[in-house]
């Protein structure tokens, strides 16, 4: 055919005239503008290519803090509150009051004094070593002062942390630092640390940088090693193990303080099922989303189970063991305001754990310093180098300098503020729904913008008013 | 650390003798621990090999166990003596910060897991993990210890003076584990090293103190290696590059 139409004695345009060669860009001998210019391939994008030159110069895995990047999550955003209007009535969002308070430990009876905290949200275990002790001072106060409490983290019990708490839990690590029985008697509750929501199935990391010579004190640890942490407890294995150690807590703290386990969202539904058969009185569920000092970059974005979708299935764990009521549930991953408390609470929460939120709060990521950020590689907004131990505003930090600029009452102040406004959204969207406590918003006060959204949660989707589910 | 709040041990009044049976836990646990703090001898007969006894002790008093134990026997303790006449399960002695423990039988896995002070003496075997997590105090095994031996001790001694078999000093930091007997093999990072003179006294005196028969042993001391104690570049500049 090709032929035929040569033959039928059209003239054939000029090479140059098809090849837009008038005009061309510089440097495309062909004179065709690539329609790929910008990239833009979905499978090589600039941050795997980036991860790549990385690892191949440094011949391992990249490390850094913060939580999950580079993947969409349904979010705590797709999903909104659905306050009263016919069928309901609100309450007055000024006059009305809404119960805050929530109590942890009291469920099973076998605890003396239970944790009693004034709103449900409190400051999630993070570590001295990760953290400045400036920043484990300011966390302290501030939400002594807002009615709640702090958990030690990994790295022991700090000096400062427990005279500024009026609440704190210790945390009990497979690493078990500072851990004895003088150590545990200090402490209002015990957390079993099994797994974390950044990086479930793996132990703590705290680099080299970070092992200064007081954390290397109260770890038992040479300074300036890198601390890599076992996954498993030394002296217990399975859930029959830990229910013989859950009581051995209780023995070693007279029954006094309630016990927590805390967990990696993996497959919540059962975990949590088989956490409230040991004997906890409280289990702690962290999410997909939840933050860290330092990971292996590759573990934040592809392990776990978001918020959102393990919330529902943890309640309806403690729903079918018999054990909702008897055994609280707190939830952590990526919870940043009130609007998030209220959403994680009607999906089944007891109260909620913030760690990220809580460091911006203190000022991570804050717009000062700027020259320090820059050495970093990055600028206030996008900083999340907490692994590296040059935090730019003194919290994650061990240098004595960068410490410095953390100003613990200025901090604590902010810790405060932002408990107090965070516990002002809640109560308004509660009492919006009509509840005259926080303990009572419910699913039915849900509903999810996106089918993914509804099918993490089974919260019915607008437009087709049902759950999406198979 | 707390003092503890009687220091010395009473010989003035004669040993009490409860028996555990199937009694409550809490409750045996709570005649034990006023009897040890208040520095007095106390018996308990038929322990039936049941879990937790004799945890968060204080004082210089003692309990003896005609029996065996089961899990944490002594656990997260901060003083006291007990003996067990049998065997003993689990995290024996784990977290003790002070104290004294004697097994006359075997011990089971994890033996003073993450101890920060005091002395465990296993006159039998005892099993794997044994050690692990150590922070602090002595533990001295008169037969043979299992796998993973000292697995990320931080500090103290494991002493063992039968055999010790696979992955023995698995991960060590400052922690040290002296086998007399033979080394089925290494853990990761293990190392081997003549020990120091003035260290083996040390250990013959120890040994001696706990009425171990003196004898001339062929000590291998196991340290870390130290390449897992940099595992990440820990130079903050290859940090700053990404
Ligand atoms: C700097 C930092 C240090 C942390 N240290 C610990 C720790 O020592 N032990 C632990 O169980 N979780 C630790 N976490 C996790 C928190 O306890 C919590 O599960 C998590 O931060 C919740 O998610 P969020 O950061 O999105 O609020 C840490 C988190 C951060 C950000
Ligand atoms: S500002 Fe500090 S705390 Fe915040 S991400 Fe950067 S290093 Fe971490």
């Amino acid at each position: 055919m090709a032929d035929d139409m040569k033959t039928a004695n059209h003239p054939q345009a000029d090479e140059g005239l098809i090849g837009f060669q008038d005009g061309a860009i510089e440097g495309r001998p062909a004179g065709v503008p690539s329609s790929y210019a910008t990239g833009g391939s979905p499978r090589w994008t600039p941050e795997v290519i980036a991860d790549i030159h990385a690892k191949s110069q440094l011949g391992r895995y990249q490390m850094r803090g913060f939580n999950a990047f580079n993947r969409h999550l349904p979010s705590f955003d797709e999903l909104v509150i659905e306050p009263a209007t016919m069928t309901r009535l609100p309450l007055e969002g000024y006059r009305e009051q809404c119960e805050t308070k929530v109590v942890l430990g009291d469920g099973l009876g076998k605890v003396e004094q239970p944790i009693e905290l004034d709103i449900p949200i409190y400051v999630a275990a993070m570590s001295f070593g990760a953290l400045s002790a400036n920043a484990k001072a300011a966390l302290a106060r501030g939400a002594r002062k807002a009615g709640t409490m702090t958990c030690t983290g990994e790295g022991g019990m700090l000096e400062e942390e427990r005279a500024e708490n009026r609440t704190l839990v210790y945390q009990l690590t497979p690493s078990r630092y500072m851990l004895d029985l003088d150590h545990i008697r200090q402490a209002d509750g015990i957390e079993i640390a099994v797994g974390q929501g950044a990086k479930p199935g793996t132990g703590g990391l705290l680099l080299g940088m970070k092992v200064s010579e007081r954390v290397a004190r109260m770890r038992n640890l040479p300074m300036g090693v890198d601390q890599r942490a076992t996954c498993r407890h030394p002296d217990f294995l399975g859930a029959d193990d830990m229910a013989v150690k859950i009581e051995e807590l209780r023995e070693a703290t007279n029954y006094r303080v309630p016990i927590f386990v805390k967990m990696g969202a993996t497959r919540p539904y059962y975990d949590v099922a088989v956490a409230a058969k040991t004997g906890a009185d409280v289990v702690v569920v962290d999410g997909l989303e939840g933050g860290t000092g330092a990971s292996p970059a590759f573990l934040l974005d592809n392990t776990g189970v978001p918020t959102m979708a393990a919330i529902p299935a943890a309640r309806r764990a403690l729903d079918d063991t018999g054990m909702s009521g008897k055994v609280k549930l707190v939830i952590a991953g990526g919870i940043r305001s009130g609007i998030d408390v209220a959403k994680a609470m009607a999906l089944g929460a007891d109260a909620v754990m913030i760690g990220t939120g809580m460091l911006m709060a203190l000022g991570c990521n804050s717009p000062r310093y700027l020259a320090d950020y820059k050495a970093l590689g990055t600028e206030p907004g996008a900083c999340h180098h907490c692994h590296t131990g040059r935090c730019p505003v003194g919290i994650t930090t061990q240098d004595p300098e960068l410490v410095k600029r953390l100003h613990v009452d200025a901090a604590a102040e902010r810790v405060y503020r932002y408990l107090t406004a965070m516990t002002m959204e809640a109560t308004m969207l509660a009492k919006a729904c009509g509840k005259s406590s926080l303990a009572n918003l419910e699913p039915e006060d849900l509903r999810a913008l996106t089918l993914e959204a509804s099918a993490f949660t089974g919260v019915p989707l607008i437009g087709a008013d049902r759950p999406f589910t198979w | 650390m707390n003092a503890p709040t009687a220091t010395k041990r009473r010989t003035d009044t004669a040993a009490k003798t409860i028996v555990a049976g199937d009694r409550p836990i809490r409750e045996i646990n709570q005649e034990i621990r006023e009897a040890v703090m208040q520095g007095y001898t106390i018996n308990v007969s038929e322990p039936l090999s049941r879990h937790n006894f004799a945890v968060g002790l204080t004082g210089d008093g003692s309990v003896h166990f005609a029996g065996s134990v089961g899990y944490y026997c002594g656990g997260l303790s901060n003083g006291g003596h007990i003996e067990v006449d049998g065997n003993s399960g689990w995290g024996t002695g784990e977290g003790m910060a002070a104290g004294h423990v004697t097994i006359n039988g075997n011990a089971g896995t994890s033996v003073g897991a993450s101890m920060r002070g005091g002395t465990i003496h296993v006159r039998g075997n005892a099993g794997p993990r044994c050690g692990i997590a150590q922070k602090g105090g002595n533990i001295v095994v008169e037969g043979n210890v299992g796998y993973y031996t000292g697995f990320m001790a931080h500090a103290g001694r494991i002493i063992c003076l039968g055999d010790a078999i696979d992955s023995v000093g698995d991960s060590l930091w400052e922690g040290t584990v002296w086998v007399a007997g033979n080394i089925e093999k290494l853990g990761v990072d293990a190392v081997v090293q003549k020990p120091a003179e003035k260290d083996v006294a040390e250990i013959e005196a120890l040994l001696a103190s706990l009425g171990v028969k003196a004898q001339k042993r062929d000590w291998k001391q196991i340290v870390a290696g130290k390449k897992l104690w940099y595992y990440e570049a820990r130079d903050a500049k290859q940090w700053l590059m990404i």
